[in-house]
């Protein structure tokens, strides 16, 4: 045997394991894996978080309940109202309730989703050979559960406030809940065949219902027609309403169950951007920003649009691309008409005290997508210096055609302040015109105010509070525009003439369009400042000089 | 070389201001205050443009002046970005800020057109004082910096469009069909700018600055995100403004830009150590 042979037989080869191939995770462990460093990360539980916020706790728990006693309150009395425009408002305020919140449901879901990943989980779990339906059924869960909850407390609050009993309290809570559900899980199962067209069909056809059954209060109150029939079956059809409402849920989730493991990850991370875009910008309360993220996705999603030539030269230009932009997305305007029935609809309900700040309000959420131009002009100044005018000529171009708009919507709501439901305020037709007029601006004003709001400046002093520092910005960044609803038509609400309010909104309307806002005042105050110095330096070198020469 | 620079002249009358200046030495108070003056910028003068009949000092007397930077100061903090910086740029003339990053050219550059506000000095366009608001700086001044923004509801021909009409342009089509095709975006002139990729985008930012009546143009590294085609036809584009009487002020990274496009070379901050 020769040595070589010898060796082979003392270090015989051991045989190599057999590759056995590695079983994958499931998605519950990589989920119970991520939750573990989460968790392993945090420095406080939440027991110890809530007890540094207890200022905040306390007062969400007062203000709370607060609130629940007020609808209580309101219930117990608008219960003993038999008058027919009560009866009408009883009996179809839940059904506007109902298919707005569908409406919402579903532009939401089509907008985010409503299945979704963040960016960390499409790049880590997506491309993991494990079951993408697996990992996502736990958010297609969780986004219907969320609108089941949502509609729910949404009917139930518009069914107390119209003094319904508990059973129809409960009965619309429950249709309108099941209803949002089911449009959710509708969405998703559409999405997980990549199709829209029915979710955004859907989506308007309840958006128009929710608008002809508030204009249907109105009728009623005002004795167009009567809508008496409801009063007596509005109980069954809400049952009606939970059992379709249910077998739509039960049938859409089926599908979108069985369609999850076809959503492209392009499509998830998409949507999860969008809420992270959005938190992100809701967490620094900077609700401008939130609408840019969803005002950019939506002109994403559209894409391409067929050019049109522009019209005359320097700010004409301009009002006529507003008019252009106005006319490729129309949908802005729909909901300003929808505004017009608040008044109409206040007045009728026996609020006429009230119309004008109601109406301010709700112009003023209506007009904000209006003065999308005017936003993408002051919110960095890039595109304002491409542009040959003053900052307040273009302030004024850009709401040219939303201030027209609004001018129509006064003239369509002045009849509402002559007095239109039963013991409605009856006021002669020029106060109620100047009225309409004042409403009017306080919105637009009021949007504008909105739409120039600047992000929160961080590197600003900061005000301490029991939940740490934050700078002042914050707070007041949330009750931009309001502010100057309520100051607009506060002389209206305490019962002066209109002209107060219209000269409110004149110096509202001279800071806010003729570049008289806070920063303009800032970098006014800084040049002066910078004069001041340079002035006091050169007395003192003059100073300085005569004393030498003294010398 | 310094005080050549700061006096805004050109090659020649420069080069006989800087032996003037080192015969004077430390001894010349005006020396003194511009060594403190340059303290973080070092300035260098490159490739003489084609003199003109008359030969040069002739024909930068009748140049104007476009823009006067005097004594520029801006600071973050303890931090100085840069101090008592001066500058003249006149037509025809192109100034390249160069520099590592972090040296303070794009600081420059904002509060050059008004976008940052500058702590001491000041900056005259035309011979009007830099207010960032004022319509006459807005009708001179072409800029492209980092925040331009855009209408997310109006495609990139309308844009251009728009832009050139609020110039006064009353028949802009060829005009902004030709920068168009310039920038290579005749494909993309219908879509909305979200959906445009980031060099696209870059491309209708430059033509933004392309489709109007200019003075001055000033950019911040314009080649950014541009392919090596697009760098190519930026420097012969910048070039050939240039030589048409425009005032140029950008930064820039890339050596094949500076080279062509560049009368005049500023460096900022000291090199890396």
């Amino acid at each position: 045997m020769s040595s070589l042979e010898a060796g082979a037989d003392d270090f015989a080869f051991e045989e190599a394991p057999e590759h056995k191939p590695l079983t994958p995770a499931t998605p519950r462990e990589l989920k119970r894996l991520i939750k573990y460093w989460r968790s392993g990360r945090a420095t406080r539980n939440v027991l110890q978080a809530m007890g540094d916020a207890y200022v905040a706790v306390f007062g969400a728990a007062m203000i709370g309940a607060m609130v629940v006693n007020v609808i209580l309150k309101a219930q117990r009395t608008i219960a003993q109202c038999n008058s027919a425009t009560c009866l009408s408002a009883r009996a179809i305020l839940p059904w506007a309730a109902f298919a707005a919140t569908v409406g919402v449901a579903l532009a939401a879901s089509r907008l985010f989703g409503p299945v979704l990943a963040s960016a960390a989980e499409g790049f880590w779990l997506l491309d993991a050979p494990i079951s993408r339906a697996k990992l996502l059924r736990s958010r297609l869960v969780g986004a219907v559960l969320a609108a089941l909850l949502g509609g729910a407390v949404v009917g139930a609050l518009i069914s107390a406030l119209t003094g319904s009993g508990l059973i129809e309290v409960l009965v619309w809570a429950g249709a309108t809940g099941l209803s949002a559900a089911a449009s959710v899980a509708f969405a998703a199962a559409q999405q997980g065949i990549e199709r829209h067209r029915l979710t955004h069909l859907a989506t308007y056809v309840f958006g128009l219902l929710a608008l002809g059954a508030l204009f249907s209060v109105v009728g009623v109150a005002a004795g167009w027609f009567s809508l008496g029939f409801l009063d007596n079956v509005g109980i069954e059809l809400g049952l009606i309403m939970i059992a379709a409402s249910l077998l739509v849920l039960v049938l859409s989730a089926v599908l979108a169950a069985i369609r999850l493991g076809q959503i492209r990850r392009t499509r998830l991370v998409g949507g999860g951007a969008l809420v992270s875009g959005v938190s992100g910008a809701f967490f620094a309360l900077d609700i401008g920003l939130a609408r840019d993220i969803v005002v950019e996705r939506r002109a994403m999603e559209r894409g391409h649009v067929r050019p049109k030539r522009g019209k005359g030269v320097g700010l004409e230009a301009l009002i006529w691309r507003e008019w252009q932009r106005l006319w490729r997305f129309p949908q802005p305007v729909i909901v300003v008409a929808g505004t017009i029935v608040v008044p109409y609809a206040a007045d009728a309900l026996g609020m006429s005290t009230l119309t004008p700040i109601l109406a301010a309000l709700a112009l003023f959420g209506a007009m904000i997508p209006l003065l999308g131009g005017l936003r993408v002009l002051t919110r960095t100044g890039g595109l304002a210096r491409c542009l040959p005018f003053s900052l307040a000529r273009l302030k004024l171009a850009s709401i040219a055609v939303p201030g027209i708009v609004a001018a129509v919507w006064a003239v369509a709501t002045t009849p509402a302040y002559l007095g239109f439901g039963d013991g409605a305020v009856q006021r002669p037709v020029p106060e109620a015109s100047l009225m309409a007029v004042a409403t009017a601006a306080a919105g637009l004003l009021a949007a504008v105010r909105w739409t120039q709001a600047k992000g929160v400046d961080f590197g600003a002093p900061m005000v301490a509070s029991q939940a740490g520092a934050f700078p002042p910005g914050l707070v007041t960044n949330l009750f931009r525009g309001f502010d100057v609803c309520i100051l607009t038509t506060a002389p209206m609400l305490l019962g002066f003439s209109p002209w107060w309010s219209l000269g409110i909104a004149a110096i509202a309307a001279a800071i806010l369009l003729n570049s008289m806002d806070a920063e303009t005042l800032r970098a006014r105050q800084a040049e002066q400042q910078k004069q001041l110095a340079a002035q006091k330096k050169e007395r003192a070198d003059a100073a300085a000089a005569t004393k030498q020469r003294k010398r | 070389m310094l005080l050549a620079q700061e006096l805004g002249c050109n090659t020649l009358l420069g080069m006989a201001i800087v032996v003037m200046g080192a015969y004077l030495g430390s001894q010349s108070t005006k020396g003194t205050c511009l060594s403190e003056c340059y303290s973080s910028v070092m300035a260098q003068e490159i490739g003489p443009d084609p003199l003109p009949k008359g030969g040069r000092i002739a024909s930068m007397a009748k140049r104007a002046t476009i823009l006067k930077v005097s004594g520029l100061r801006r600071a973050f903090g303890p931090n100085t970005i840069f101090e008592k910086f001066s500058l003249e740029v006149r037509t025809g003339e192109a100034i390249a800020l160069t520099g590592r990053n972090g040296a303070g050219k794009s600081t420059l550059l904002r509060c050059l057109v008004g976008a940052d506000r500058a702590d001491d000095g000041s900056v005259e366009v035309c011979g009007n004082a830099m207010t960032e608001t004022s319509p006459e700086i807005r009708r001179d001044v072409a800029t492209v910096i980092d925040d331009l923004d855009f209408f997310p509801d109006l495609s990139v021909v309308e844009h251009l469009d728009l832009l050139a009409r609020a110039h006064g342009i009353a028949e802009p089509d060829e005009l902004v069909d030709e920068v168009l095709e310039e920038v290579q975006l005749v494909p993309q002139s219908g879509q909305l700018p979200g959906t445009l990729s980031s060099g696209q985008r870059r491309r209708l930012a430059l033509a933004t600055a392309f489709v109007r009546p200019r003075k001055l143009l000033i950019l911040d590294e314009p080649e950014q995100r541009l392919d090596t085609e697009g760098v190519g036809w930026l420097a012969q584009r910048l070039k050939s403004e240039r030589q048409k009487g425009l005032a140029i002020v950008f930064a820039s990274h890339e050596p094949a830009l500076v080279d062509t496009v560049a009368t005049r070379i500023i460096q900022l901050g000291a090199a890396r150590g």
